[in-house]
């Protein structure tokens, strides 16, 4: 429909615009920095003003919050629910255990890295992050949403195979994963 | 007719505020008939760990076992070195402590009052009640530099002593908020749909309660007076004036009406601190990190949470690192025998209530 | 408290054979028993003598002499006297006995303890998983296994960690910064 550039600009602009002010976050606190999220969510820090609100399935969601390290276990769900999502739809990995293990480099059961199995957009260091450094990184993500700079699911189609091998590795051949199938 | 029984899945995705958890659900119609707990989402073995770090490092790790209510975990970790070693703590770190620790129930409590009311879908209290925690935790932030995780009660004492005028701060926020836990009475206790929605629901009877061990509100709210700091006093709760709330309901309001109360008596216990704080040091010095060991033994140490009693045992062998940390959850007794039991006969929009009022926290029952 | 001590000593001693016992300061008393008695002794300390709560049980691996001690805290709210009952197993071919029919929480330490130190417990009934999924290899509580060598085996690790700099060390040098006075009396 829309075929010369100038009108591709536009309507990107204006698609980026809408994305960046409804920002829908999965309530899915996958490790201790969930605990940061109700106070941001309400009263004082209140983040519904800036469009970021909780939604309670996957389908309806914009943002996978990774609240804190993963552990093997939920790795294999929060996969299949990043995979169930909807685009457009963005990462956020919370707190300094996603971005090097944090404390818990050592440890048998969580992953270290969080960028090797889904596309991150923004990372929060701290442990905990306070809630207005959550607000600063969901500033952050509606920036490179309205720069067009925030393509982490396109990545994640065009190099499924790199993400899914680095999952296998560590699940193995035992846990089935559905295919990702759009 | 009997109907066919489907099988239904609550969680991993936070059922109601208490962590990944998940409960498979055995239903017919609308009711349980079998459930069955599944938990390790959170498992990051601490107690592995711990026993690859030195005395100190692993006290660091402590606070991380159950992140609503972080201080009684350091407290414990304190008193177990402590006891193991002999170590004395001055008079002042004492009142400190039990300062710290009664500011850490309330703000739990707080939290609590959002996620019993969430979970059945009131969510104005949420907005009031977690908002107004910040205000703790702001008290928090100045005297250790974290919201969270504090690491403040560490073995030997207090990290630091209390900033200039904090005890003013601290009745202040004590005066305003003892002001809207009586809102949230209007709020909450006095809401025909609470009510209804509790009143006879998520029964755990004496039997049941003395059966699987259990601890904490649940306990009193079917009407038996325990508590650790009357029962096995720590710190200076021997010279506390409080009074331990019961009820004989055993149900979700009961429990709820011993919570309220609670709340109540550890503002009363702040003040009552704060009014008898007597000078002096506040930290007994350990040694070199690097080269503390702690003679052979071993200690097992507790402390009155918001969600009952939760325990330590630390073994040492006489080296640098703890031979074995293991700690001892409400939440482990509560969430999954008892949990899987009381479920049984319930409505499945009951669930996370149940969860709520139990005083589920996954990430303490994993570690 | 010395009373109620000597009382549960003499108790004890009457009804089971090789139980020793030492005393510590304080509310906490330690027994240590056979295991074949361990439900026997446990159901006597819950019904005769009031001691209804079972706080804990803990287990802790002693490698170099090639046993498990496993710790039983039992509180009872009348003589306000925490009692431990300690046994040790063989680490390899070691049976603990069931209690989960004494106190239903039981049944979680137990299914805690099989997952992970590999102990044996006789007749437990419970779900073959508790925390870990999928475990293969030697379970992790155990003292040999190796949980650093594990992670850096089966996990990506982002660089920078190795060199294990000081983070004052570190600004210096990659990004020439100077850190602030006050800062650096806390300097390696």
């Amino acid at each position: 429909m829309i075929n010369d550039k100038n009108s591709q600009k536009i309507a990107d602009f204006i698609k980026n615009w809408a994305r960046k002010h409804s920002i829908w976050v999965l309530a899915y606190g996958t490790g201790c920095g969930a605990i940061e999220i109700p106070p941001t969510m309400t009263s004082r820090y209140d983040a519904e003003r800036l469009g970021v609100r909780g939604a309670a399935t996957p389908r309806q969601a914009d943002v996978l919050l990774i609240t804190g390290y993963l552990t093997t276990k939920t790795l294999k769900r929060v996969i299949r629910v990043y995979e169930q999502m909807q685009d457009p739809k963005y990462v956020i990995g919370f707190g300094s255990c996603t971005i090097n293990g944090g404390m818990y480099y050592d440890s048998y059961n969580t992953i270290k890295v969080l960028d090797k199995y889904l596309p991150v957009d923004v990372y929060i260091n701290g442990c905990m992050p306070r809630p207005e450094a959550v607000l600063a990184g969901f500033g952050k993500l509606q920036q490179l949403i309205a720069e067009g700079k925030a393509n982490g699911a396109q990545k994640y189609k065009d190099d499924h195979e790199y993400y899914r091998g680095n999952l296998r590795k560590i699940i193995g051949n035992k846990y089935e994963m559905p295919l990702y199938n759009w | 007719m009997r109907e066919k029984a489907t099988t239904l899945y609550i969680g991993p995705q936070h059922p109601g505020i208490t962590g990944n958890m998940m409960v498979r659900l055995k239903i017919e119609g609308d009711t349980i008939v079998k459930a069955t707990t599944e938990v390790g989402y959170l498992h990051r073995a601490f107690e592995k760990l711990q026993e690859k770090r030195n005395w100190l490092q692993s006290f660091t790790l402590m606070c991380r076992f159950c992140v609503p209510e972080t201080d009684p975990m350091e407290e414990l970790y304190a008193r177990a070195v402590e006891t193991i070693e002999g170590r004395e703590v001055p008079e002042r770190a004492k009142y400190i402590r039990v300062m710290v620790l009664e500011l850490a129930r309330l703000a739990s409590f707080m939290l609590w009052y959002g996620g019993q009311n969430g979970s059945l879908g009131l969510y104005t209290m949420g907005q009031w009640s977690v908002g107004d925690r910040n205000y703790i935790l702001d008290l928090f932030e100045e005297l250790t530099g974290g919201r969270v995780y504090h690491m403040y009660i560490w073995p030997g004492g207090v990290r630091r002593d209390l900033p200039k005028g904090f005890e003013q701060k601290v009745l202040k926020t004590m005066d305003y908020l003892e002001k809207r836990l009586d809102d949230y009475d209007d709020l909450m206790f006095d809401n025909a749909i609470f009510k209804k929605r509790t009143k006879g629901v998520g029964i755990v009877d004496k039997e049941t309660a003395i059966e699987h061990g259990v601890v904490g509100p649940v306990l009193r709210g079917c009407g038996i007076r325990s508590d650790i700091r009357i029962d096995d006093p720590y710190e200076v709760y021997d010279k506390l004036d409080f009074i331990v709330p019961t009820q004989e309901g055993a149900d979700i309001w009961a429990r709820a009406l011993v919570r309220r109360q609670e709340a109540r008596q550890s503002i009363r216990i702040i003040r009552q601190v704060i009014d008898m704080m007597p000078g002096g040091p506040v930290y007994n010095k350990i040694p070199n990190p690097q080269k503390w060991t702690l003679p052979k033994g071993d200690a097992y140490v507790r402390v009155e949470s918001v969600r009952g009693e939760v325990g330590l045992y630390a073994a040492s062998d006489g080296g640098l690192n703890p031979r074995r940390i293991h700690v001892r959850g409400a939440a482990y007794v509560h969430a999954i025998t008892l949990l899987e039991d009381v479920l049984v006969g319930e409505n499945i929009a009951d669930v996370s209530a149940i969860m709520n009022s139990l005083g589920t926290c996954p990430p303490e029952i994993e570690r | 408290m010395k009373e109620i001590k000597a009382d549960l000593i003499s108790k004890i001693k009457a009804s089971f054979d090789n139980v020793t016992e030492k005393d510590y300061d304080g509310n906490r008393l330690d027994f240590h028993v056979e295991t074949r008695i361990i439900p026997q002794i446990l159901t006597y300390l819950k019904v005769n003598l009031g001691y209804i709560h079972l706080s804990h049980i803990s287990c802790v691996d002693w490698l170099e002499d090639g046993e498990f001690e496993i710790v039983y805290i039992v509180w009872s709210p009348e003589d306000k006297l925490k009692v431990f009952i300690k046994t040790r197993i063989d680490r390899e071919t070691g049976v603990l006995p069931n209690i989960d029919m004494i106190w239903r929480q039981a049944n979680t330490y137990e299914r805690e303890l099989k997952e992970m130190f590999g102990i044996e417990v006789d007749g437990l009934v419970a779900a073959d998983e508790f925390l870990l999924e999928d475990w293969e290899g030697l379970p992790p509580m155990r003292r040999d296994f190796d949980t650093e060598a594990y992670a850096d085996e089966t996990f990506w690790h982002r660089p920078g960690r190795e060199d294990a700099m000081d983070v004052r060390e570190a600004i210096i040098e990659r990004s020439r910064e100077e850190i602030p006075d006050f800062a650096k009396k806390y300097s390696r």
